[in-house]
Parts: structure tokens; C-alpha cells; sequence
């Protein structure tokens, strides 16, 4: 099973859930890699959001408030800085009390074989967890319990929030979870 | 609902409880808009979700929570960031920042009310989401409570005078805009795409 089989597992358990939905760009529509592990998802859990990254992580926090489990997803890492606000004076905060949770998945670039150039395969792993008090930022090797991950960011409630990053690099690679 | 001068009473009463030294922290008051706000309080509903920015004891009072609750977060330190979950009152002390947190709540099918000054509604983010709340149909209303100022920056003047605005804006903006269908998917040439 490849990392990318293991990403499609977890959306696809993710999918099953009665509170949750997902939001993001390519998501109801297809134009990148990620739409693809959504295929386990039904369309009716499916929000296809405009490009406005701050305005759909606030309205993850909202819908998150009303107990939605909220799957955002923000094709690359890069395009996620423009969520910096809600991620960092919202989010972050812990001022408005979330009955569901927030999942951010994101995405480093691919570089092989092609470099999609500097704008878009930024890892800012390191400078998101020195910005966070209470999200938690966690990111996907190949050895990583992919599934598992998903699962126990659906269920545990510390924290409530999470960033989850994935490295398209690694989605043809054979994962080494056991999980 | 509080009257006029039970809401002026209460300002008044943290503006010396202020200048006393006996709040450490910046506070925001209200005033002048009273008789707007109990209008626009008429239409909400207690179940209803309010939203507001740093400036915020008149809407929290307005919205039923109780002056005793109000009073002791702001002599906590809080004016700038009050939150009442139980009464569905929340606040950001960022320039329209609560705008998309109540779109998400709107989104799940609760009507809001979203409060925010005048230079935060001249803000792509609320544009945003006023746009999409709109023709989404979204349970949900912005408010704009226009001063005239930013601090103490004058908005319009500093967005420039607009007294041509929308009509020729948008000749200009589209004068050189076009109409295209594309012969390419969005990356690549169509046979494999990573992206």
C-alpha cells in the first residue's frame, strides 16, 4: 500500500463519519492529487470553496463551533500562509469553543520530476509550530500510521486542532506503517 | 432589553471605573449609538449568534448578557476579546476577523449578526464574505457601524474619496478584462498531470 493509498484510507474512514465535511479547492472538482484520495468521500460531504484561504479556515472555525468536523484542505503549504490570521489569531487562541474539530490537511509540493518552482513546494513545518501554542502541526512520513493519524485527530479532543502535512514527493512511495 | 440610558449608565460607569486605574487593560467603549443599536437588537433573537469586534459591551448587553457578567470580563481585562458561548455572543479583536468564523456558523444553518466598523467593511476579507453569504442566501447580516474612522484615521479619505464609486469603477476595472475558453487544462498539456 502506497502513502497515497494510506491518504485515501483515512479520507475514506473520514468520509464515514456522520459530523464530517470537507472543504477546500479541488475537492468537489478535479485538478490535483489530492482531489483524488477523496474519491471514498460522497460529494453531499464536499464544500468546493472559492480561493480564499482566510475566509475558509474561518468558516471551519465556525462550522466547528456548531460541531462539524471540519477536513480543510489546502493544496499546498504555500497557499495555506494566506490563512495565517485565522490560523495564528483565531485558531490558535482557543477563544471560541469548537463542539467539533478542525483538521487542516496541506500538502509540500512535489519537486520530482518536475520543480513546480519556489512559490509552490514550501515546507513551513518548523515556522507553523513556533507560531502555535494549542494547534498542533504534524507531518506524514512514510513511516507514519497515516490512518491512525486521521483517526485519533478525529476523536481526541486535545487539541481540537491539528495541521496535518503530507509530501507529495512521497504519494507513489510504498508506505512502511503497519497500522 | 436595556434602554438608552441603562446602556450610556453602564459606559459610563467602566469609563470611571477606567480612569480609576482599576481595569489593566485597554477598553473600548460605545456611545453615540444607541437608538440605532436597540432598533437592530429588535430583530434578534436570543438563539440568535452575534457576532462583534473589539468594541462590543453595548451588543453584549444588547443581547441579553447580563450587565454583572459583561462588567466582570471587562474588569478581567477582556473588553477587547468579550465571549459568551451561552448566550451566542462572540467577539474578535481582529479587523474583520470574525466575519468568516460567523460565515461558518451561518453555514451550518444558524442566523448571525455580524458587527464591524467601517474600515474593516472596506477589508477583502469581509468582502469576501459578504459576497458569498449573499449568494449563498446564508442566514446571516452585516452590520456596519460607520463612524467616519479608523482609530483615528479618516476611511474614506485614506481609501480615497469615492464620490464617482461603483458605476465607473467597474467601466475601469473592465476595460481591459476579457472572455476566454482555454485550449489547456489548468497545468501540463493534458496527457498526465502532477500536481
Amino acid at each position: 500500500m502506497t502513502y497515497f493509498d494510506e491518504l485515501t484510507r483515512a479520507m475514506t474512514w473520514l468520509g464515514e463519519q456522520p459530523d464530517t465535511v470537507f472543504i477546500g479547492q479541488q475537492v468537489r472538482y478535479p485538478g490535483n492529487s489530492l482531489f483524488k484520495t477523496l474519491e471514498g468521500v460522497p460529494m453531499e460531504k464536499r464544500i468546493e470553496f472559492p480561493v480564499a484561504e482566510n475566509m475558509q479556515l474561518g468558516a471551519s472555525i465556525g462550522m466547528a463551533m456548531q460541531g462539524k468536523t471540519v477536513i480543510s484542505i489546502f493544496p499546498r503549504m504555500d497557499f495555506l500562509l494566506c490563512a495565517a490570521d485565522m490560523l495564528v489569531n483565531h485558531l490558535d487562541k482557543n477563544l471560541y469553543p469548537l463542539t467539533g474539530k478542525v483538521i487542516i490537511r496541506t500538502c509540500i509540493g512535489a519537486t520530482k520530476p518536475m520543480h513546480p518552482g519556489v512559490q509552490h513546494c514550501g515546507d513551513y513545518t518548523e515556522g507553523l509550530r513556533s507560531l502555535f501554542d494549542n494547534v498542533v502541526v504534524e507531518k506524514l512520513r512514510l513511516n507514519s500510521p497515516i490512518n491512525a493519524i486521521y483517526q485519533s485527530s478525529y476523536y481526541s479532543w486535545v487539541p481540537v486542532a491539528k495541521v496535518i502535512i503530507e509530501e507529495a514527493d512521497l504519494y507513489g512511495m510504498e508506505s512502511r506503517t503497519r497500522l | 432589553m436595556l434602554s438608552k440610558q441603562e446602556l450610556i449608565d453602564f459606559e459610563a460607569d467602566i469609563a470611571r471605573e477606567f480612569e480609576a486605574g482599576n481595569i489593566r487593560a485597554p477598553v473600548h467603549l460605545h456611545g453615540g449609538n444607541e437608538e440605532a443599536l436597540i432598533e437592530i437588537f429588535k430583530e434578534i433573537k436570543s438563539m440568535d449568534y452575534v457576532f462583534s469586534t473589539h468594541r462590543s459591551h453595548y451588543h453584549a448587553l444588547l443581547h441579553g448578557v447580563p450587565a454583572d457578567k459583561v462588567k466582570a470580563e471587562i474588569m478581567a481585562g477582556h473588553s477587547i476579546s468579550l465571549q459568551f458561548p451561552e448566550y451566542h455572543f462572540f467577539t474578535s479583536a481582529i479587523v474583520a476577523g470574525i466575519c468568516p468564523i460567523a460565515l461558518g456558523v451561518a453555514m451550518t444553518g444558524q442566523k448571525c449578526w455580524v458587527f464591524v466598523g467601517d474600515m474593516a467593511a472596506q477589508t477583502g476579507i469581509f468582502h469576501e464574505c459578504a459576497k458569498y453569504a449573499f449568494q449563498h442566501s446564508l442566514p446571516i447580516y452585516f452590520i456596519t457601524e460607520d463612524n467616519g474612522l479608523s482609530v483615528d484615521t479618516p476611511t474614506e479619505k485614506v481609501w480615497g474619496d469615492t464620490d464617482y464609486w461603483q458605476e465607473e469603477f467597474d467601466e475601469w476595472l473592465g476595460k481591459y478584462s476579457y472572455l476566454y475558453d482555454r485550449t489547456y487544462p489548468h497545468q501540463g498539456a493534458g496527457k498526465w498531470v502532477t500536481f
